[in-house]
């Protein structure tokens, strides 16, 4: 665990804002972990909002929705932030805007399980937290959950969105909150949080205290803040001082992660029958003008949120990262769009580091910060040597790849970039 | 735009290994001040001396194996400073020299430079002068002696003359002994300085300096006459040695476990050497000792996977 300094300022304090209009979006089939979904339109089909626009394809997949109502102009390749191009379907977008309505409460009382399950499968959930694995596949373990811990932690640097969902949508979150304990039935709930969002605390403590919506045993834990705490694997360790054995999952322990944003996602699913098709991202960074937390619909790309002068460069950004500064990817171009697991995204214009790699001094920061008990300084060693069969023995895919050993190498060596190598061939040899 | 596109983290701290350097030439500070007070224009000259040679032989070296020059890395100064601080003060010019570019050449590049050597440099450049020139190495002189009267240091006297120098001597350095090694509070200074900067790890030191602290209770209750507590802790190299030589990141252990027993293993070794052996300190070979088992410390102090 590292302190880094956290950059949440200003747009911890921004209200969020909506841009729903966009002229044309890109939509992967690929926004999930699993298999990517199967188009189940053609170009110059006409959709409407909401409308299913590619099926999940095996058990662990997801549906894909129209954003918005338009017309399919190409299935084709185009700009994947990891996958760099991947198929994607193109719509070229009408300005209407569906409404969505609340549903009756007593309705949703009378829900059975595999009713809520269905929906959420229908709806094309997954985790927003950033690994978008299919959420109705994690919400029916094979096993039974005691602790259901929601992720309110936000580690990664300069992002802001789930904390500004937390302060808007809190209710909401909770009413997810309660159709997961419907689902998994869980002893008790946790959410977690860290202690640089005193605002969203509060209304957490506001909710449990005052029990406007029922629930199992729920208390909050208010983390020191620290990074990579936000990870499945150490919040786990914090909260309930069980560690995940290797290769196995959260269920393994009797836990299950989900975070804020999945919660809203949820909620909007069952009590609005609305798709996962918009997300709250915040846009930050010295490159821009101001900083921005913005509702867009999925599929949005960069290039047209700055044509519309949705965002203004301040300086022309040297860097664009998908996601926080510590896993983010490094973006080459505008074209990209906004994934389901996209919760930010940096421009960065001054003091981009690119200092040059000295050998290893062998200080062990890398060691004593390592989340995972890893010895990244001698990956990098063997690895140099091109020495990649002893790789296995010192667990080398164990890594998180959080960056904490990269980040404080007073040698700066990119140490993730090597251990990323090191993974692909023990992975490719097995 | 051009857009610059590398691996994750974006973020990184801004340590640096020269900051890393600087941050322990900036802790001998005391030490260094400390022995120009005790032994005048010899300590500048000698520490002058050595710092030069080894930036010298460190650029030669690098220009011979066609490397870019790391100077400004200030790793090879922080080796001579080190050698100047273990050598007594009245050693002749050459020696000191002799043993800087040992410390540069020996030491450090034909292991393959900065990272890559095995044993502690300036421990390399003092062994060799200790073999090349024993009697200009255990002669020592008298603190604030204007022509340099020759003394025997605290330990020597233990030993072989059965006399306690008293603490407050020792405390404050006011004993004959190596350039740097005399002033036991200059570097307590400098050393709580390395750990509170996060500069060294605090994990050799606490364990070196607990193994002897121990040792010494237990010898201390069984004969009074082999020397106090106290005596041990500030005599002789041992809080140079556990603060700015056993902390050296290159040539110790890796893991968190591998590090307490560099420092239990240095301690015993020191008392033992003090205690039962010919030499009257045992720092500098102790740490050498154990510089060389470190890659069999590594090998058996694996940290325990993550959930096993």
């Amino acid at each position: 665990m590292i302190k880094v300094p956290e950059h949440k300022e200003p747009q911890h304090n921004l209200v969020s804002e909506k841009f729903l209009s966009p002229s044309k979006l890109y939509l992967p089939l690929a926004q999930h972990t699993g298999a990517p979904s199967l188009p189940c339109v053609k170009k110059g089909d006409i959709v409407d909002q909401g409308d299913v626009i590619a099926n999940a394809r095996g058990l662990i997949s997801s549906q894909l929705h129209a954003p918005k109502k338009g017309k399919i102009i190409d299935i084709a390749n185009w700009y994947h932030p990891t996958l760099k191009k991947s198929p994607a379907i193109i719509i070229q977008c009408q300005d209407e805007e569906k409404e969505y309505l609340p549903r009756d409460n007593k309705d949703i009382e009378s829900l059975s399980k595999e009713k809520i399950l269905e929906t959420i499968a229908n709806h094309g959930i997954v985790g927003m937290g950033g690994a978008a694995f299919p959420t109705h596949v994690k919400l029916n373990p094979p096993k039974k959950i005691d602790t259901l811990i929601i992720n309110g932690c936000e580690c990664e640097p300069y992002l802001a969105c789930d904390y500004r969902l937390m302060i808007e949508k809190m209710k909401e979150i909770f009413m997810g909150i309660k159709l997961i304990c419907k689902l998994i039935n869980p002893k008790e709930v946790i959410f977690a949080i860290e202690e640089n969002k005193p605002e969203a605390i509060k209304k957490i403590n506001l909710f449990i205290s005052t029990n406007k919506i029922e629930l199992p045993p729920i208390h909050s834990f208010v983390l020191n803040t620290a990074y990579p705490q936000g990870g499945e694997k150490q919040l786990i360790q914090l909260i309930t001082k069980k560690k995940i054995p290797p290769r196995k999952l959260p269920l393994d322990v009797g836990c299950l992660v989900h975070n804020v944003a999945t919660c809203f996602a949820i909620y909007q699913a069952i009590y609005l029958d609305k798709p996962l098709i918009e997300r709250l991202v915040s846009f930050c960074g010295d490159g821009l003008v101001t900083p921005r937390n913005i509702w867009v619909k999925i599929g949005t790309t960069l290039k047209e949120l700055i044509d519309k002068k949705i965002l203004e460069f301040r300086k022309d950004p040297k860097k664009i990262i998908c996601g926080g500064p510590m896993m983010g990817i490094a973006l080459d171009s505008l074209d990209y769009p906004i994934l389901k697991n996209a919760g930010g995204f940096l421009f960065l214009a001054d003091g981009i580091d690119s200092a040059k790699e000295e050998p290893c001094l062998r200080c062990n920061r890398c060691v004593d910060t390592c989340p995972m008990n890893l010895l990244p300084l001698e990956y990098v060693k063997r690895i140099k040597k091109n020495n990649y069969s002893s790789l296995a023995e010192f667990n080398i895919t164990d890594c998180i790849e959080c960056g904490c050993c990269t980040y404080g190498c007073p040698a700066k060596i990119p140490i993730v970039h090597y251990i990323k190598t090191g993974k692909n061939y023990v992975i490719n040899n097995k | 735009m051009s857009l610059i596109i590398s691996s994750p983290p974006h973020l990184k701290s801004r340590l640096s290994t020269s900051y890393l350097m600087k941050q322990v030439m900036i802790a001998l500070l005391p030490a260094v001040i400390a022995s120009i007070y005790f032994f005048g224009i010899r300590a500048v000259l000698l520490i002058a001396n050595c710092t030069f040679t080894a930036l010298i032989t460190e650029r030669i070296i690098l220009l011979l194996r066609k490397k870019p020059s790391t100077l400004n890395d200030y790793s090879a100064a922080v080796t001579g400073l080190l050698l100047a601080l273990t050598l007594p003060p009245s050693v002749t010019w050459y020696a000191a020299s002799l043993g800087s570019i040992v410390a540069i050449s020996i030491g450090k590049h034909i292991f393959g430079g900065l990272g890559a050597n095995i044993f502690n440099p300036a421990l390399i450049g003092r062994a060799f002068l200790m073999a090349a020139y024993p009697k200009m190495l255990t002669t020592f002189i008298k603190p604030n002696s204007v022509d340099a009267i020759s003394s025997a240091t605290p330990l020597i006297l233990r030993k072989f003359s059965q006399v306690i120098t008293p603490n407050s001597s020792l405390f404050f350095g006011k004993v004959s002994g190596s350039l740097g090694e005399t002033s036991a509070i200059c570097l307590i200074i400098g050393g709580l300085y390395l750990l509170i900067r996060k500069v060294a790890g605090w994990r050799i030191p606490l364990s070196l300096l607990l193994t002897t602290t121990i040792s010494s209770i237990i010898l201390y209750l069984i004969n009074p006459s082999w020397g106090s507590i106290w005596f041990h802790l500030f005599s002789g190299g041992l809080l140079l040695g556990a603060f700015f030589m056993a902390t050296d990141p290159v040539t110790t252990p890796t893991t968190k476990k591998g590090r307490y027993i560099f420092g239990i293993g240095c301690g015993i070794l020191i008392m033992i050497i003090r205690y039962f052996g010919g030499l009257p300190e045992g720092v500098m070979y102790s740490i050498l000792f154990m510089n060389a088992l470190t890659p069999l410390i590594n090998r058996y102090t694996k940290p325990r996977r993550f959930g096993t």
